[in-house]
């Protein structure tokens, strides 16, 4: 067990080094010193407080699409959708907001924001979780399906209902400062969205191996049909599972509606549903391994950036890194399931030898 | 009408390339979850050779290369080293997302305005393109469209009238079988795998090179999943898969011809939607599936 | 001396937890009906699994004609004429009969209705009465088999393995097989016939290789031995016989009853037709069958997890027909599937966690609306000692466990769930002897507490040695209720295949309707 566990550090560990190595290695093409570049990465995002608070704040969200992928994948189902579920969060966090303006003051205000999009994405994902219990759908394909459709419901309502004032952009006006989410440290943008996510991460694990629905849950996702003859009514899974998920997602929203750019901003952040499950792949779908999974693309995507702005490294190697660390990733997967096999084998080799 | 039914058959042709290539492998027992990122490559080989070369052709032969190399690297982990299809897709198509723009920056550096290059043109066919309304709407296509009218019968024979054909069906439905008839599993499905690729591929690049004649990340948009889906909704049949490419087409036919015509009966995120809802509302109402047994499981034998 | 046409030499093979082989040798003449016994897992699959190249072994050779071989993948066993059918055959169940036995051994265009005449026209060669076209889903297991028979004589095979072939057998069907192989072999051409059924041994058999713990421990000439000297070679050891059976007292409420229940089945598989039972406190009440006809259908119709065409289940005296699945366990029904692993456990999950499958729901587990982990360990640790469950701990993953441990913690979890009726399908399917006898003294066990019993098997010894009353199910009609005494192996035979034997057995229906 010890050595299993091991191989599981050592594994992921030399996965995610692969992962940099291979990108930085694709600098060489843009006639970039990778080395350089590197350095520049690993020195910038440690240069000041802000900017090593700013890994906080892009870790957040992905935290939490993490997790709307990693709740399901426990039951055995695929949340593909978790960037639709983050994009009705946000719209109805703006709508919200928007409609509020001053009518509250800020903690209530701010509590009705998070319960409506967490309500909103939530009814979207049960959505698929229902026509999964109700009539056995593919729910990979329906959830996949529902980011497009999310997407053009988002679109219609920037440029309609809430488009801002001048109608030249489409987007919403700011928010509120009252409902902004307080800023944690003074003089950075790390906002209360980052203790949110990892209370929710902390919420997940217990529930998935602490209480009876998170057993059951479990229970369904490696076998359904025990389940199923243990009076486990696997459709009420489903639609749970699927709806925490959306409603995680949907929390994800409001962090960056309200926690980072104050105002709905059209087609934002189109990429936090895929590396949720890059996050959940390379945490195993832990979800205390996903706050530092999360964290560590954080890191990437905020050292990815300053990389661009001050070498012209285009912002395109932050993909291409997550996109290397998760195929890494899958590789250690394997090569540790060949470990633990060739370890077994040994050891009865020995006692046969005797 | 006729200019929109017309479209229609075109917006079908990558699709069905995508979901033909779904269903050979599939029916081996093997998603390919890579799809969107085999049609992103794609799209980006054929850009890249036909805008190099000066010759669409030599675009589609760079295409079929770039999507054999992705589904390459997704046939390795998924079928030899026996990992998770749908996630080992994920990965390889948000690093096929980051690999566009990357080579797009490798090839052309920063250019201010979209390059371009002239897309494959309609070839009428002598006499039949003369025919009233079936000539423009049958024969005055490109010639990626009309090759789908030998695709869906040639794969249908392959499917159901070969030793290969059989050999394919067995492995997805019980790969031990095919095993103890002494044929390997794992390379019959790897061959699927590459083929679907090189299809894939050239789907994609029916989007940079057929149709607009230029290249932009954001350009499949999700079409690569419909391709899947059609495989699903199409039961794993090259003529149940005919039909839902026709279907899928004319929708987006009928997007492009709603965003144009300007009619704002209708919002127009409804028009853009509309092949993602029908997809949806297919899944839901489909009811019995021929699912290939063993889709998605590796071939493990104990060790 | 001539060398015998195939040879194994000291073959040792290595999986990751077991070793399944170790220096096994013996070697299979011409002509000759070779029999591999030996209990579950004692390696007889796996040694022909590597001679039919599916598995490599880790040393050791194979020699045909004198000469050695390597044997990579069945493509090079099939080459050199050998042929295997699988226990759970190899075929593909969409799939026509024809189209299944071709695979692998067509190539380009294939003429359909060309290969269905040459499959016919072999089929009724060894008098096979086989629709080429026919889907193998539809098949009956007999008639499967029979598919996978004439897959090795399409390949023209000279040395056919078969693996457990009778298990899917009724005694008669099995008697027209055991022909079958003897007439195969006069023509000149081998036969391995793996199987743990000693009877079948004698009557197959020219020579007879007794494996037990992956080793060799016997090779001997039918003629020469007997039937006690294979049990010893092959258990190792003497087993203790099973308790004296108790009668069950005239006053012992009728608890289980069963009235006219019957089950359409949608998929191809079998339903229910008209099923009438009843079951008294303290009574095993057997059904025998060959697998397939109706008994998970009807294990399942009682949990709850099959809705019925018509008919009524009642348990003490109470309709179970508006009751959910979960509110017939809390009436106190436990079930043992025939799958323990499919439908019994969850195989990546803890002992402890298996423990409380069926009882996540109450509230004795929780504390705080928490999981009473520490209670539910305890529990767990518990069962491990009463049933001696080799386990490393509460902890352990169930997938780490033998199949005979498995099997334990399942009966363990449904002795308590069953407070009231157990049904027990297959108990000991897989299971070496001492497991076996565990899990029988368990059954007999509760038995004498006063729990109904429901015990289906395939294994006709099981069901004489534990049943008060059997009744033979085929096509899901019950054929006849009878006490044990009434039957005869022969007997039970014919019902099993569904012959009507009433004129024999007057009193059947009256039995049935009491």
């Amino acid at each position: 067990m010890n050595a299993n566990l091991r191989d599981l550090f050592l594994s992921t560990f030399f996965a995610v080094v692969l992962g940099i190595v291979a990108s930085a290695s694709l600098l060489l093409f843009l006639g970039k010193n990778p080395i350089a570049a590197y350095t520049l990465l690993a020195t910038s995002i440690i240069r000041d407080s802000y900017t090593i608070a700013d890994i906080f704040v892009k870790a957040t969200p992905l935290i939490l699409t993490g997790l709307a992928f990693a709740l399901p994948f426990k039951a055995s189902l695929f949340n593909i959708g978790a960037q639709g579920q983050f994009y009705i969060g946000a719209l109805a966090a703006s709508a919200v907001s928007l409609a509020l303006g001053e009518r509250l003051p800020g903690l209530p205000g701010i509590l009705l924001v998070i319960v409506a999009a967490m309500v909103a994405g939530g009814l979207w994902g049960a959505f698929i979780g229902w026509v999964k219990a109700k009539f056995n759908s593919n729910e990979f394909l329906i959830s996949m399906m529902s980011t497009y459709v999310a997407l053009a419901v988002m679109n219609y309502f920037l440029r309609t209902a809430l488009m801002e004032a001048k109608h030249e952009y489409p987007q919403t006006d700011t928010f509120a400062p009252r409902l902004w989410l307080p800023t944690i440290f003074e003089g950075t943008r790390l906002h209360a969205g980052f203790i949110l996510a990892v209370l929710f991460a902390l919420f997940t694990w217990v529930l998935l191996y602490r209480t009876d629905l998170g057993y059951r849950i479990r229970v369904v996702g490696h076998n359904p049909t025990a389940a199923r003859l243990s009076g486990i009514e696997a459709s009420r899974i489903y639609i749970s599972t699927f709806f925490l998920a959306g409603a995680l997602a949907a929390l994800a929203g409001v962090t960056e509606t309200n926690g980072v750019q104050h105002m709905l901003v059209q087609g934002f952040n189109p990429t936090l549903g895929a590396e949720g499950i890059g996050i959940a792949i390379l945490a195993n779908a832990n979800p205390i391994g996903i706050i530092f999974a999360a964290i560590l693309f954080g890191a990437l995507k905020v050292g990815g950036n300053v990389m661009g702005q001050m070498s012209g490294i285009p912002a395109s190697i932050i993909e291409i890194m997550e996109g290397f660390v998760m195929i890494f990733v899958i590789l250690s997967y394997f090569v540790r399931n060949f470990l633990a096999t060739r370890r077994a084998k040994r050891v009865l080799q020995k006692s046969l030898a005797v | 009408m006729i200019n929109l039914l017309s479209r229609a058959l075109l917006m079908s042709t990558p699709l069905l390339f995508g979901a033909i290539a779904e269903v050979f492998a599939e029916r081996a027992g093997v998603m390919i979850t890579a799809i969107e990122g085999i049609f992103l490559l794609g799209a980006l080989g054929g850009f890249v050779g036909a805008y190099l070369s000066g010759n669409l052709y030599l675009g589609l032969l760079l295409a079929i290369f770039t999507g054999m190399a992705v589904a390459a690297v997704y046939g390795w982990i998924t079928v030899y080293l026996k990992q998770h299809q749908i996630v080992t897709g994920t990965a390889i198509s948000i690093l096929a997302a980051g690999l566009s723009s990357y080579f797009m920056r490798v090839f052309f550096g920063t250019p201010i305005l979209p390059l371009t290059v002239e897309p494959l043109k309609a070839i009428p066919l002598p006499l039949l393109s003369q025919i009233p309304v079936l000539g423009p709407i049958f024969f005055t296509q490109n010639i990626l469209t009309y090759a789908i009218y030998g695709i869906v019968p040639l794969s249908w024979f392959i499917l159901y009238r070969t030793s290969l054909g059989l050999t394919i069906r067995s492995a997805g439905e019980n790969p031990e079988a095919v095993d103890v008839a002494g044929i390997k599993v794992d390379r019959i499905r790897f061959a699927m795998v590459l083929l679907a690729g090189a299809m894939g591929g050239i789907a994609g690049a029916f989007y940079s090179i057929g149709f607009l004649g230029m290249f932009t990340t954001n350009i499949i948009g999700g079409r690569g999943w419909i391709a899947f889906a059609i495989c699903f909704l199409g039961n794993w049949n090259p003529l149940g898969v005919l039909v839902g490419t026709l279907v899928f087409g004319l929708a987006e036919a009928l997007a492009i011809y709603m965003q144009s015509s300007g009619t704002m009966l209708l919002p127009n995120e409804l028009f853009i939607a509309l092949p993602y809802i029908l997809t949806i509302v297919l899944t839901i109402s489909r009811k019995s599936f021929n699912v290939p047994a063993k889709l998605g499981i590796p071939y493990r034998k104990e060790n | 001396m001539d060398s015998p046409y195939l040879e194994l030499r000291d073959v040792t093979k290595l999986f990751a937890k077991v070793v399944a082989n170790r220096h096994v040798s013996f070697s299979i003449q011409s002509g000759e009906v070779v029999a591999l016994l030996g209990e579950n897992g004692a390696g007889k699959s796996t040694i022909m699994k590597i001679l039919y190249g599916l598995y490599h072994a880790d040393s050791g050779e194979i020699l045909i004609n004198g000469v050695a071989r390597k044997i990579a993948s069945p493509k090079d066993a099939m080459a050199l004429g050998i042929a295997m059918i699988q226990q759970h055959f190899s075929l593909v169940p969409a799939h026509s009969v024809t189209e299944n036995i071709i695979l692998g051994n067509a190539s380009g265009r294939i003429n359909l209705a060309a290969y269905q005449k040459q499959v016919r026209e072999l089929a009724t060669e060894y008098g096979f009465d086989i629709d080429p076209a026919a889907l193998v889903r539809d098949l009956p297991v007999g008639v499967q088999q029979k598919v996978e028979i004439l897959k090795a004589l399409f390949q023209k095979a000279r040395l056919l393995i078969m693996d457990e072939p009778t298990a899917v057998l009724t005694p008669q069907e099995a008697v027209k097989l055991m022909a079958f192989v003897r007439r195969f072999a006069t023509a000149g051409h081998s036969v391995v016939f793996i199987t743990h059924k000693l009877k079948e041994v004698m009557a197959v058999a020219d020579r007879i290789i007794v494996m037990r713990n992956g080793e060799v421990h016997g090779d001997l000439l039918r003629a020469s031995t007997d039937e006690k000297e294979l049990s010893t070679l092959m258990i190792g050891r003497e087993l203790p016989p099973l308790p004296k059976e108790l009668a069950i007292p005239a006053s012992a409420k009728e608890m289980l009853r069963l009235d006219g229940v019957s089950i359409r089945d949608a998929h191809g598989g079998c339903g229910l037709e008209e099923v009438s039972f009843a079951i008294r406190e303290g009574e095993i009440f057997g059904i025998a069958g060959v697998s397939g006809n109706g008994q998970q259908e009807l294990c399942e119709a009682i949990c709850g997890f099959r809705p019925l065409a018509s008919g009524s289940i009642s348990l003490d005296g109470r309709d179970l027909a508006r009751l959910g699945i979960r509110d017939r366990i809390g009436l106190g029904i436990g079930y043992v599937p025939a799958d323990r692993q499919k439908d019994g456990l969850v195989m990546e999950l803890s002992l402890a966690e298996n423990m409380i499958l069926k009882s996540s729901y109450d509230a004795k587990w929780k504390q705080w609306r928490l999981l009473d982990r520490p209670r539910i360990a305890q529990y767990a640790n518990s069962k491990i000692q009463a049933y001696s469950i080799k386990a490393p701990g509460p902890d352990a993953v169930v997938k780490e466990l033998s199949g005979g441990n498995q099997q334990k913690l399942v009966v363990a979890r449904e002795v308590d769930n069953g407070t009231r009726l157990l049904i027990f399908d297959q108990p000991t399917r897989g299971l070496d002897l001492g497991a076996i006898d565990y899990v029988h003294k368990a059954i007999l066990a509760e038995r004498a507490k006063g729990k109904g019993v429901l015990c289906i098997s395939t294994e006709l010894s099981e069901i004489f040695a534990l049943s008060d009353r059997i009744a033979v199910l085929y096509k899901g009609v019950i054929q006849g209720i009878f006490k044990k005494t009434e039957l005869t192996t022969e007997k039970i035979g014919l019902l099993m295949a569904g012959y009507a034997i009433d004129a024999e057995i007057p009193n059947m229906t009256k039995e049935s309707a009491k």
